[in-house]
């Protein structure tokens, strides 16, 4: 066929490298649930009322008290994690950022080891896998550790982080579907339009996140997974650059998980992001050459920025290289780091106006250099990471999409997966196609958009019809053989 | 065992496409989309016609009008669909070109054109095993199985599997027959789609007769052989044309 690269190749791959997570994300937390449901695992909710695994009840035959006792559940976890969130904008404010980035570790080294712990035990038990306890412990210390030591340091490869995001989401998606299932539909509900509220609301807690970070040239303490252009499988694509997406946000903190959520993505702020980025690029870009610009900017930050930055080329980089290589022979322009910024410079000017063109809108084909804001800065320390990748043509961000939005993907999807396969392929349709729908009105609007409202809403709707209109009616059809 | 059993009747109904999908659309991201964007149309399709069969046809009796009818009308329905994702393909065709134009890299290649076409097709055929076969396939995983009384010789699952695959290739290939049609004006092709979907359909009415599946599989692969046959041919034409004019081309300059 043709060899020289058509453009199919090059359009929606940061659509698919957001998708693509998110679905193995859901892919195996339903895996694991239709593989946990046989048996009951230990009811740990969080929240009051009693999780129960086989919980199959009609919606038709509702009592008002469950739905009461719903409202009122989702309402309090609601208020809770306002009310967290809050603090951590005020935290944050006060540039306790460390303090946030060691909590969010610990929240991470919970999750792992006692969350996911027990959800191998039960996988153990379950599966009558043969194993000594004291395998057991080193596996999961490593497994463990590993997690920790990925959330927010720059020298871990970021495949390794990226499967981190995706282990702590299923952990926790798994967790949460241990809610009973009027709570939890309640739950996905009220929390997509917290989502709705707290991301683009004036005065919502994550909007104010979102532009305080951005203000001060930071990325937030928070689990975010990032798309990296290059780590997902790109041909040749440098098709788009889609702003970034700030997702949803959601933190469960029932369970400890302190997610929050930021996601914030670019978007939110167009503005925010060229500035963070202008920033950034000030930063070390002119700087770097040599540090100055960064010593003018913060000084005490500049050591360790340097070698924040200089431990992600070194090891970092390469890796990140070698994953291009091996995807597509160009990886090597792509990523250079720090040295050329340079050209990052240039990208500033630029930066402004660049907009993502997707569904193929148009092009930018202006040759600027691509670059990405690496994550996890932390302020204090000073580590900003920054990479710059240059792309021939375009420049790409990472699309960045909040924890959260995965685990209450996943939780949708695996309440769906309770019930029976078929609704649990509707929702995954529904919740791939609102996110698709989320990334085309990010690269429109070019601000932070809430990740979760529309996909959970056409999840919603697509659970009770495809349970209500259209499974009755398949069962029938096909039960008589009757297809078309 | 069961397990086996599953998944065995799983990639009965769903390896061809699921190689496909390999080979072939999971390199290109866009047509991975086309692919979910049709599934997800086939889908709402689907829907709608179990509210409509819902509200007005009643399925519980014995007869089997309402089947014919609800076959008819869910035909006519998809059908219609087709005309819709084509018009909906075209216009995204020329902003696709116009996106090659600016990126200055070539416009979609007659293969691309089939390739969506492909993937559309896929998406359909794809949606159709999922929710006919695939959704129902859970209790084929526990222990048991489970034989409809009018077809005796087989579990449940393996039939519905097996039509599932017959369907999936109709549907995958009757897709790009149609757009190859709407592209060239061809009326044949642009009918073949509807006609075959339809046939393919009421084969499945034999099903309802005591022993009518063996019947009606062997028929319904006839006509799924019979589209396969037709798209090779039709595909195979397309890209003997379409190199001996870029030899004309070439040869010319």
């Amino acid at each position: 066929m043709d060899t020289t690269g058509s453009i199919l190749e090059s359009i929606g791959v940061e659509i698919i490298g957001v998708m693509s997570p998110v679905s193995i994300c859901m892919f195996l937390v339903v895996l694991l649930i239709s593989f946990l449901s046989s048996t009951t695992t230990p009811t740990t909710s969080s929240i009051r009322t009693a999780a129960n695994l086989v919980y199959l009840e009609t919606p038709s035959d509702s009592t008002t008290q469950k739905l009461e006792g719903a409202l009122l559940n989702a309402a309090v976890f609601i208020l809770l994690i306002t009310l967290v969130t809050f603090l951590l904008v005020i935290l944050y404010y006060y540039r306790f950022t460390n303090f946030l980035k060691y909590y969010i570790r610990f929240s991470a080294l919970m999750v792992l080891g006692s969350m996911g712990g027990s959800i191998l035990l039960s996988i153990i038990q379950i599966g009558n896998i043969p194993i000594d306890c004291v395998t057991f412990t080193v596996i999961l210390l490593n497994f463990t550790v590993l997690g920790v030591v990925s959330v927010f340091s720059n020298g871990v490869p970021i495949l390794v982080n990226q499967m981190y995001m995706v282990a702590l989401g299923i952990i926790v998606a798994v967790w949460f579907t241990k809610l009973p299932e009027w709570t939890t539909w309640v739950l996905l509900v009220a929390l997509a339009l917290y989502d709705l509220v707290a991301v683009l609301a004036p005065g919502g807690p994550l909007k104010m996140l979102v532009e305080l970070a951005s203000s001060r040239d930071e990325e937030l303490p928070a689990l975010v997974y990032e798309a990296r252009p290059n780590v997902g499988s790109r041909a040749g694509s440098r098709g788009q650059s889609l702003g970034v997406l700030l997702a949803g946000v959601s933190e469960g903190e029932a369970v400890e998980l302190s997610v929050m959520s930021s996601s914030e993505n670019v978007g939110s702020d167009g503005r925010g992001v060229s500035e963070t980025r202008s920033g950034n690029v000030g930063r070390d870009g002119r700087g770097a050459n040599e540090t100055s610009g960064n010593v003018g900017r913060d000084g005490r930050g500049l050591n360790e920025t340097r070698r924040g930055n200089v431990g992600r080329d070194g090891r970092g980089l390469n890796e990140t290289r070698s994953g291009n290589v091996g995807r597509d022979g160009r990886g090597m322009n792509e990523t250079r780091s720090e040295n050329e910024e340079i050209d990052g410079v240039r990208e500033v000017e630029i930066e402004g106006e660049t907009l993502p063109l997707m569904g193929g809108g148009d092009g930018r084909e202006r040759a600027m250099a691509n670059e990405e804001i690496r994550e996890s800065n932390e302020s204090d320390r000073g580590r900003v990471l920054e990479r710059i990748i240059e792309g021939a043509e375009e420049r790409e961000r990472g699309i960045r999409l909040g924890l959260g939005d995965f685990v209450f993907y996943s939780v949708l999807v695996g309440r769906a997966a309770m019930y029976d396969m078929m609704t649990v392929y509707a929702c995954y349709l529904a919740i791939i196609s609102g996110l698709a729908c989320t990334l085309i009105l990010l690269a429109v609007c070019r601000h932070a958009l809430p990740a979760l409202p529309i996909s959970i809403a056409l999840g919603v709707i697509f659970y009770f019809l495809t349970r209500l209109l259209m499974e009755p009616f398949v069962v029938g059809t096909s039960t008589n053989l009757l297809m078309f | 065992m069961t397990v086996a059993a599953g998944i065995g009747y799983a990639l009965v109904a769903l390896g061809p496409s699921l190689s496909l999908f390999l080979a072939l659309i999971s390199k290109k991201p866009f047509l991975i989309l086309t692919l979910l964007s049709s599934t997800l149309v086939w889908l709402m399709s689907l829907i709608v016609m179990s509210a409509l069969s819902r509200a007005f046809l009643p399925l519980k009796t014995t007869v089997w009008w309402p089947y014919t009818i609800l076959i008819l009308t869910s035909v006519g329905f998809q059908e219609a669909l087709r005309i819709l994702f084509w018009k909906v393909y075209k216009k995204l065709e020329d902003i696709l070109d116009a996106f090659a134009d600016r990126v200055s890299k070539p416009r979609l290649f007659m293969t691309d054109k089939m390739q969506i076409a492909l993937a559309g097709g896929l998406g359909h055929g794809v949606a159709h095993a999922v929710f006919f076969c695939l959704g129902l396939l859970t209790p084929a995983f526990g222990p048991a199985t489970y034989y409809v009384e009018k077809c005796p010789k087989m579990p449940f699952f393996l039939v519905s599997a097996i039509i599932a695959l017959a369907f999936a290739t109709i549907h995958t290939f009757s897709m790009v027959i149609a757009f190859s049609g709407y592209e060239e004006g061809n009326k044949v092709d642009q009918c073949f789609a509807p006609v075959v979907h339809f046939i393919a359909g009421m084969l499945t009415l034999i099903n309802l007769a005591f022993g009518g599946c063996t019947i009606s599989i062997p028929l319904l692969y006839c006509v799924a052989i019979v589209t396969l046959v037709h798209c090779g041919k039709m595909a195979w034409r397309r890209l003997i044309e379409n190199r001996s004019r870029e030899g004309n081309l070439s040869n010319s300059q």
